[in-house]
């Protein structure tokens, strides 16, 4: 079956901006992901495109996403991710990581 | 975006294919070329159902090494084995066809110029050959890659770094074979056919593919380095590896063509010469050669440390 | 129209392209092979049309019996030594030569794989297999014209090792049984776990993974197919001057490896290859002053 492409996209309560004009972590490994974040004029929304092959997680996608940009407040950003076979624990971790290594690079 | 620093403790096995780019070369001298942004990942995999990578699992870039602009290559094995499709294979081609232009800029400003800052190609496998999925056209890239070293040759150098998780197999374990020089950790495998197929060839008791250690005698980095198969062996962090180029960089390109073992009438001769020796000894394992060559203790070189290895071993003549 | 499979007969090929009788085994001008070295690889000097070329094929009736995993044309080592050091010969011997006389080079190609053995890994099969492609291009790049006529069997390192470093590529067709792949399909199907209808349909859009010369053809990776027989030796002989009229004309990349990336392009089979590179390119003129 081929690959599959999900988007979404959620409006924060408090609008944050990406830290970056882009950043790109992760590695598709088995189990794991890769994610790209833009920054981009989006009204107060962020747009995530999933390409995956997993079929049937459509629903979890979204909740862990939706738990992303709550925690989170992002906005004005376009996320994309590769995945190939990642849990939704990993997916959440991964995406903190990315948005953490962004905040230390725009420190730095 | 990494630390530069931290990097150069890394062990360069677990490290990914960005990390050794980034590292391999001068602090912030990276520049990634058809990065993640430019999303040139497969056209062919999304068809067959198979997960794809922005870079399609390889980093190209180029950085410095002192003055030499360096044109890295840096596969990503966690991506389908660091396997080689269209574009990743592309994307090697590409990284050649720089360096030569880079090369033909410096020539035209004369010969000094040229030695001071002769570019090279670096390549950091992690792969097993050609990537299944898209095996035609990642076979006819391999057939180009081969022809970009013979193209480099009389220019400037190529250069082979293996010590990440897969090992460099398949079709890139010739074309490894085919640069100029080979930097090794006693953790990087160098090989054309892996362990599974030889077991599947000869049967289990001639080969267990599942013996891992058996597995590092035949293609491990010890060994290559008795065979001289590979030139260097060096410390499993990035900065060993990136040291050991730095170094090799600093020597006259005729140096570096020097560390060869193939690509001329003589050293055809001369490996021929080894494949007859190969039926003189008939080795059931590695061990039997390393004995042969003359290490006594041939059964205690995979326990040694990397530096007690080098101080005590002997090589092929 | 002889419709025959010529796989497993590298020797009898040999006798249907070249002058009759006129071909010498294990001899390159002065230079003279042992015939134990590497049986599996038949070398030696041949006419074609008149003219003085190098003949390298594989013989799928030989045994090598000092190498187990050596047979039914299998390329060991000192079959893959034999064969670059056949390449070295030639170029030594005609090196004074100018590019239009320098003896052109016939790969015959009817091969199953490089020897997957233990003592092939254990003494480098990595490298053998490497000299001589690596001579292969440096022969080709410094004038020889060099032609590859696959036969029979075309499979993956193989093909890398004898076949694909040619100026040009010819193929028997598909009726003739002519393999060219990595894998067969029915292990592309275990691979990605996609039925082979479903990966059969697929391949009618896309080349690049199917197995069979007509997907290389596609992909450029095969210049021409010859639909009969008796035509080998004109297919042959007309590639190899169109090679050297294209050498002598200095263009740079006219033939091997590079064009036939560009013909897999043209063929409408390799569509991602040029944008890449041209992309890489663009991107590092936008910063070369800092390397350079």
């Amino acid at each position: 079956m081929a690959l599959q492409e999900l988007h979404y996209t959620f409006r924060a309560t408090e609008p944050q901006p990406f830290p970056l004009g882009w950043s790109h972590s992760g590695v598709v490994g088995s189990g794991d992901m890769e994610v790209m974040f833009e920054r981009c004029m989006l009204d107060g929304e962020i747009r995530f495109k999933v390409v995956t092959p997993v079929r049937g997680f459509e629903r979890v996608w979204e909740q862990v996403l939706g738990r992303f940009v709550n925690e989170t407040n992002l906005a004005d950003v376009s996320v994309e991710i590769n995945d190939n076979n990642a849990t939704p624990v990993v997916v959440l971790m991964r995406l903190r990581q990315a948005l953490k290594e962004a905040r230390k690079e725009a420190e730095g | 975006m990494t630390d530069w620093q931290a990097l150069q403790q890394k062990s360069f096995y677990e490290a990914t294919a960005r990390e050794r780019a980034n590292g391999i070369v001068d602090a912030a001298s990276f520049t990634e070329l058809a990065g993640p942004r430019d999303r040139m990942s497969s056209p062919h995999l999304p068809a067959l159902g198979e997960a794809i990578e922005f870079d399609d699992g390889v980093v190209t870039g180029v950085g410095r090494v002192g003055k030499h602009p360096v044109f890295v290559i840096s596969q990503e094995g966690r991506f389908i084995g660091g396997a080689v499709g269209e574009v990743h294979g592309a994307k090697m081609v590409g990284i050649f066809q720089l360096a030569q232009q880079a090369y033909a800029q410096l020539a035209a400003k004369g010969a000094d110029s040229l030695a001071e800052r002769l570019p090279a190609v670096v390549i950091s496998f992690e792969t097993g050959g050609v990537r299944l999925h898209e095996a035609n056209a990642g076979l006819l890239a391999h057939a180009e890659v081969m022809d970009q070293i013979q193209n480099a040759r009389g220019k400037f150098p190529v250069i082979a770094l293996i010590g990440s998780k897969i090992g460099c197999f398949g079709g890139m374990g010739f074309v490894a074979a085919a640069t100029d020089l080979i930097i090794m950790s006693e953790l990087g495998r160098l090989g054309l056919t892996g362990p599974e197929v030889i077991e599947q060839e000869m049967g289990r008791e001639e080969f267990n593919a599942s013996d891992k250690a058996l597995v590092y005698r035949t293609t491990g980095g010890k060994h290559k380095y008795i065979m001289r198969d590979c030139n260097q062996l060096v410390e499993d962090s990035i900065g060993a590896f990136r040291t050991a180029l730095a170094s090799a960089l600093q020597q006259p390109y005729a140096e570096i063509a020097r560390c060869r073992r193939i690509g001329s009438e003589a050293l055809v001769d001369e490996q021929l010469a080894l494949a007859e020796l190969s039926c003189e000894i008939q080795p059931q394992d590695a061990r039997d050669v390393w004995a042969y060559f003359g290490n006594a203790d041939a059964a205690a070189i995979p326990e040694q440390t990397t530096a007690d290895f080098l101080r005590t071993v002997r090589r092929r003549p | 129209m002889t419709v025959e499979m010529m796989i497993g007969r590298g020797r009898e090929a040999i006798d249907m392209i070249v002058d009759p009788g006129s071909f010498q085994e294990n001899r390159i001008g002065e230079s003279e092979f042992s015939p134990e070295l590497g049986p599996g690889a038949v070398v030696g000097e041949a006419k074609l049309a008149g003219r003085d070329i190098v003949v390298i094929a594989n013989d799928a009736e030989a045994i090598n019996e000092r190498f187990p995993v050596v047979y039914f044309g299998v390329i060991g080592m000192e079959e893959a030594y034999k064969m670059a050091k056949t390449v070295y010969t030639v170029m030594r011997q005609d090196a004074e030569k100018a590019a239009g006389e320098k003896r052109p080079l016939l790969l015959i190609v009817d091969t199953p794989g490089n020897a997957p053995g233990k003592i092939e890994e254990i003494f480098g099969m990595n490298k053998a297999t490497g000299a001589y492609q690596l001579a292969l291009a440096e022969a080709r790049r410094c004038g020889h014209a060099v032609v590859a006529m696959v036969i029979g069997r075309a499979i993956s390192g193989a093909f890398l090792c004898h076949g694909l470093q040619a100026d040009h590529i010819l193929s028997l067709s598909p009726e003739f049984g002519t393999m060219i792949h990595v894998m067969p399909l029915t292990s592309i199907s275990r691979i990605t776990k996609l039925d082979i209808e479903r990966l059969e349909q697929l391949a009618e859009n896309n080349p690049v993974f199917a197995a069979g010369p007509d997907f290389f053809y596609r992909l450029g990776g095969v210049d021409e197919m010859v639909t009969e027989l008796e035509d080998m030796p004109s297919a042959i002989n007309r590639h190899i001057q169109e090679i050297e009229a294209a050498k002598a004309a200095g263009v740079a990349d006219c033939t091997g490896p590079m064009y036939h990336g560009k013909l897999g392009e043209q063929r409408g089979g390799r569509m991602h290859r040029r944008p890449v590179i041209e992309r890489m390119t663009a991107e590092f003129a936008a910063v070369a002053e800092q390397y350079l």
